[in-house]
């Protein structure tokens, strides 16, 4: 590297600090930013076109080594979880835009918007030592000037480049839409790839797969706290169904969460975390429960004779929905406050089970035996009874991903239970896992901390 | 963030040595484990049944309040036939409760602990099943009380749809697993 290379190397730095220090205010997303963005968007859907078009430029290196071609890699993981959203087409494999050099800066960009971009994300990549750092910055191509929406950092060690693309994504959409993307989540699930039903977790887009447990026996049913700190889940490992809390980023131990005479099963975090709803029939039939995790102590809300099983919170946490045999016939989904009163029947025909409750509050997805399993989604009034998967083959299980856009689900349609995505009005429908192994029973996280 | 972050391994292996019996390869997981957990006072380790509180409901009913034994303990008698149910059905059938009653003539007059298991065909889904697998054994062992076998002898255990006997996708396959099986063990 040459003197005159150096300099303007350390022009680039300098300049980039000083410009780091003017949107210092930008990372706390002043409401300025948040309207630019949305009107841009808003904008380009009153012109009839369904997605924003956004260009993702490799990523350019500042500082040190990009041995592992993360600059490239990185704007391509991106790029996907910007597709998966819905909202943007997506172009990426484009050589990196200069930095720091705004006449240079311009000529791309009006090159992009010439092409019919709407949205420039450019990211500033240094690596020190074991940490990566992306620079991200937005850039609006509608606008005469391509102005600056938007400028974060995020900062990981780099083994953990994945996560920072995820972020970038997941900012990205926040800008535009005002809530976060959900690209940094996992999705944990059973696998019985080992030949037992076992715990394992992967990225939301499928990569990173990890197991979670390894015990040999018939594990089932994980489910997320609001935290993402642990899973509780239903396992065998004891020889008895009981209900187990584990920690699967943290060295800890797992924790018994209830384990009775019966079965103990189906949990669900409430939206604070304080609470576990659960089935127990140590009294002799299947009920939910309630379990206050601070105290230990465990409170009953169902008394039907008869199976009563399956419990999902509202996100107000005020309201369960869960599965009874109540009506007499095959099982329907009920509401009841989270006290235990009010009961309410919500579905009328079918064998109805596997309700969950989205984030968002105004559907309750659940699992519709008509001849085969299919999902269906229906107001908490009862209103809106859409169906949300047809065709061959079963389709059971849905999980909600934390904004209420997405669904996780199992299905059998290409011969063995996989995991499969699709949006919240049932479009989309693609696969997520492959095998060899049948994946079941998926739960999608909470956005990552 | 960055600090939460680096908690977030991508190690690859995750393996939880849980409960110390049958896991001896992790012995450092073992030294984690020794101390309780300080976050919030889990619930009942399996061994005891935990005290409810004033908001429960009526206390259970005459049920061993001590830990049966592992079910791996138990082993199948051909004396002991199993019985079969309707779909989405936990009653005892006609047929069926003459099979029950010669199974409470031989149990009465062998001393033996009962381990009744329930279980579905595969057209419920993995929840609701646990609960009806437990609920067709619950009135099998129900019926042989009722027939003079000591309540005490006997627990039940649901799997579900988690042991088919068969996997065909047909209605005599189904059939075979909606089913109440019995295991002894001795005393």
């Amino acid at each position: 590297m040459n003197q005159l290379t150096r300099r303007v190397r350390a022009l680039a730095l300098l300049a980039g600090l000083a410009l780091l220090a003017t949107l210092a205010g930008a990372l706390s997303r002043p409401p300025a930013a948040r309207s630019q963005g949305a009107d841009v968007l808003l904008n380009v859907l009153a012109t009839g076109a369904k997605k924003l078009n956004i260009v993702i430029p490799n990523f350019t290196v500042m500082t040190g080594n990009d041995t592992g071609g993360l600059a490239r890699s990185m704007p391509q993981v991106t790029g996907r979880d910007l597709t998966f959203s819905s909202l943007f087409s997506v172009v990426t494999d484009v050589p990196p835009v200069a930095a720091n050099d705004p006449g240079a800066l311009k000529a791309a960009f009006a090159n992009f918007a010439s092409a019919g971009a709407h949205v420039g994300l450019q990211g500033l990549m240094s690596v020190r030592g074991d940490r990566t750092e992306v620079e991200m910055r937005l850039y609006d191509l509608t606008s005469p000037d391509f102005r600056l929406i938007s400028s974060k950092k995020i900062e990981l060690p780099s083994t953990q480049a994945r996560r920072i693309a995820h972020k970038i994504a997941d900012e990205v959409v926040l800008q535009f839409t005002g809530e976060a993307g959900v690209a940094d989540t996992k999705i944990a699930y059973v696998s019985a790839a080992s030949g037992n039903k076992e715990l394992q977790m992967m990225d939301y887009d499928g990569a990173g797969v990890t197991r979670v447990t390894s015990n040999s026996s018939i594990n089932l049913s994980p489910v997320w706290s609001p935290d993402s700190r642990s899973l509780a889940f239903t396992s065998y490992m004891r020889g008895y169904p009981y209900l187990y809390r584990l920690f699967p980023f943290e060295n800890r131990p797992v924790q018994v969460l209830a384990g009775f005479l019966g079965i103990n099963t189906s949990p669900a975090f409430s939206p604070d975390g304080r609470l576990v709803a659960m089935t127990l029939s140590r009294d002799g039939n299947p009920e939910v429960y309630v379990l206050n995790l601070a105290t230990g102590a465990f409170r009953r809300l169902t008394t039907y004779s008869g199976i009563d099983t399956e419990p999902t919170w509202s996100p107000t946490g005020r309201e369960i929905a869960f599965v009874s045999e109540r009506a007499g016939g095959a099982p329907q989904i009920f509401v009841m406050d989270a006290e235990g009163a009010n009961v309410r029947r919500l579905t009328q025909s079918g064998f109805n089970t596997q309700p969950r409750w989205s984030p968002k509050g105004d559907a309750i997805v659940y699992t519709s035996r008509q001849g085969n399993f299919d999902l269906w989604a229906i107001g908490p009034d009862g209103s809106n009874l859409r169906r949300m998967t047809a065709g061959p083959g079963n389709n059971e299980s849905a999980s909600w991903a934390p904004n209420g856009r997405h669904l996780v689900f199992q299905s059998n349609r290409l011969g063995s239970y996989q995991l499969f995505t699709m949006l919240a009005d049932g479009s989309e429908q693609q696969p997520l896992t492959r095998g060899p192994g049948e994946s079941t029973s998926a739960a999608w996280s909470p956005r990552l901390p | 963030m960055a600090h939460r972050g680096s908690a977030l391994l991508a190690v690859p292996v995750l393996v939880l040595s849980l409960f110390l019996v049958g896991c001896p390869k992790r012995p450092a997981t073992t030294a984690a484990s020794a101390p309780p957990p300080t976050a919030p006072p889990a619930a009942a380790a399996p061994s005891t049944t935990p005290s409810m509180t004033p908001s429960m409901a009526a206390p259970a009913t005459a049920a061993p309040s001590t830990t049966p034994p592992m079910p791996s303990e138990f082993m199948a008698n051909d004396n002991l036939k199993d019985i079969h149910f309707d779909f989405d059905k936990y009653d005892i059938r006609g047929g069926d409760a003459k099979i029950l009653d010669a199974n409470a003539t031989w149990l009465k007059t062998n001393d033996n602990l009962v381990l009744i298991e329930g279980h579905c065909d595969e057209r419920g889904t993995s929840e609701y099943n646990l609960a009806l697998g437990e609920r067709r054994a619950k009135s099998t062992m129900n019926y042989l009380v009722a027939q003079g076998v000591q309540a005490a002898r006997i627990t039940i255990i649901s799997y579900g749809k988690e042991r088919p006997l068969c996997t065909e996708h047909t209605e005599d396959c189904w059939a075979k697993n909606r089913r109440a099986h019995f295991l002894v063990k001795a005393r």
